[in-house]
């Protein structure tokens, strides 16, 4: 595609304006230290005295030399001004930056990850004995509520069976809501979100 | 920023031209100091101008070379990209190992204390 890339107005305008700020200062630079070595010559005749001569020749020594200096300053805001446009706009070292950050920290994950899936391989065995030793010793038999959660679904609690009660086994529930017209002959069975006694009302 | 080297040479290039700026004004400024006094060094002139003329002019060269390359690589549009979903990740396999290591460090205390029992 030979097609002419056209950027916009502003971009242009504005790089144009880094152009013409660069030749402006650089020959103000240059211009300006010609001059000073320039007006550094002695005379021999002068239109007016020497001193007089003197006292111009180094207010315009004076001058120049602080030109040289604002063209310098303005040289330095242009580089910062270009280091703004370049990190904004330059697409190749944004792209590139974006991807080795993408890559460290997805290294980082993938290491991490790496890590734990290691320590679950050898805390696997331990947990398997601590599991047996405790489920075999006598601390399980006393706290009913460190029930394996199987058990703990399974088991018919008469306090939990009210119709306000939520903890009922979810397989019997989706059992139940797979029948769900004849809900009025079950009333004894709420519903999992809870309505309980209200939607079998309803049928 | 030392892991962004590469993308950042450009950036790195126009700190060394900054650094140039000053060097060449340093120079000019040593030409003008020789040139006031009584008996100017030549020699030393002569070095310290071609310094000033070499550095003024490298810095013309390269800040030209770079204002060329973003005619041709700026488009105008913003960039969209952004590190954002991988930083996420990243963030959420460090809370995982940091979950492991509380939980961990719970379960030995457990033992330990079912231990001294």
């Amino acid at each position: 595609m030979s097609q002419q890339r056209v950027l916009p107005q502003s971009k242009e305008t504005l790089l144009q304006s880094y152009n013409k700020r660069l030749k402006d200062d650089i020959k103000s630079i240059m211009d300006n230290f010609t001059e000073i070595i320039k007006t550094a010559k002695i005379e021999d005749e002068t239109q007016v005295s020497r001193a007089t001569q003197s006292e111009q020749d180094n207010y315009e020594m004076h001058v120049r030399a602080a030109n040289i200096v604002r063209a310098g300053e303005s040289l330095m805001k242009l580089v910062s001004d270009l280091k703004q446009f370049l990190i904004l706009n330059d697409f190749p070292s944004v792209n590139e930056a974006i991807n080795q950050r993408n890559q460290q920290l997805r290294s980082v994950q993938e290491e991490c990850d790496k890590k734990l899936i290691s320590l679950r391989d050898e805390i696997s065995v331990d947990l398997y004995e601590l599991e047996e030793e405790y489920y075999s010793s006598s601390y399980s038999l006393c706290d009913t509520n460190d029930l394996p959660l199987c058990e703990a679904y399974w088991r018919e609690d008469p306090a939990v069976l009210s119709p306000e009660g939520l903890s009922m086994p979810l397989a019997a529930a989706t059992a139940e809501q797979s029948t769900a017209a004849p809900q009025s002959s079950t009333p004894s069975h709420p519903h999992v979100n809870g309505h309980g006694a209200g939607p079998t009302e309803h049928s | 920023m030392a892991t962004y080297s590469v993308a950042n040479e450009r950036l790195r290039v126009l700190e060394e031209l900054e650094r140039e700026i000053g060097a060449s004004l340093q120079s000019a400024g040593n030409v003008i100091l020789e040139l006031s006094k009584e008996k100017p060094n030549e020699r030393l002139l002569e070095r310290q101008a071609a310094q000033f003329t070499a550095s003024v002019q490298k810095v013309e060269s390269e800040l030209s070379g770079q204002i060329r390359y973003l005619t041709q690589v700026a488009t105008g549009q913003p960039h969209e990209g952004s590190t954002y979903s991988a930083r996420k990740g990243c963030q959420m396999a460090l809370n995982r190992v940091d979950y492991a290591r509380v939980k961990l460090g719970e379960l030995a205390r457990t033992c330990e204390h079912t231990l001294e029992q």
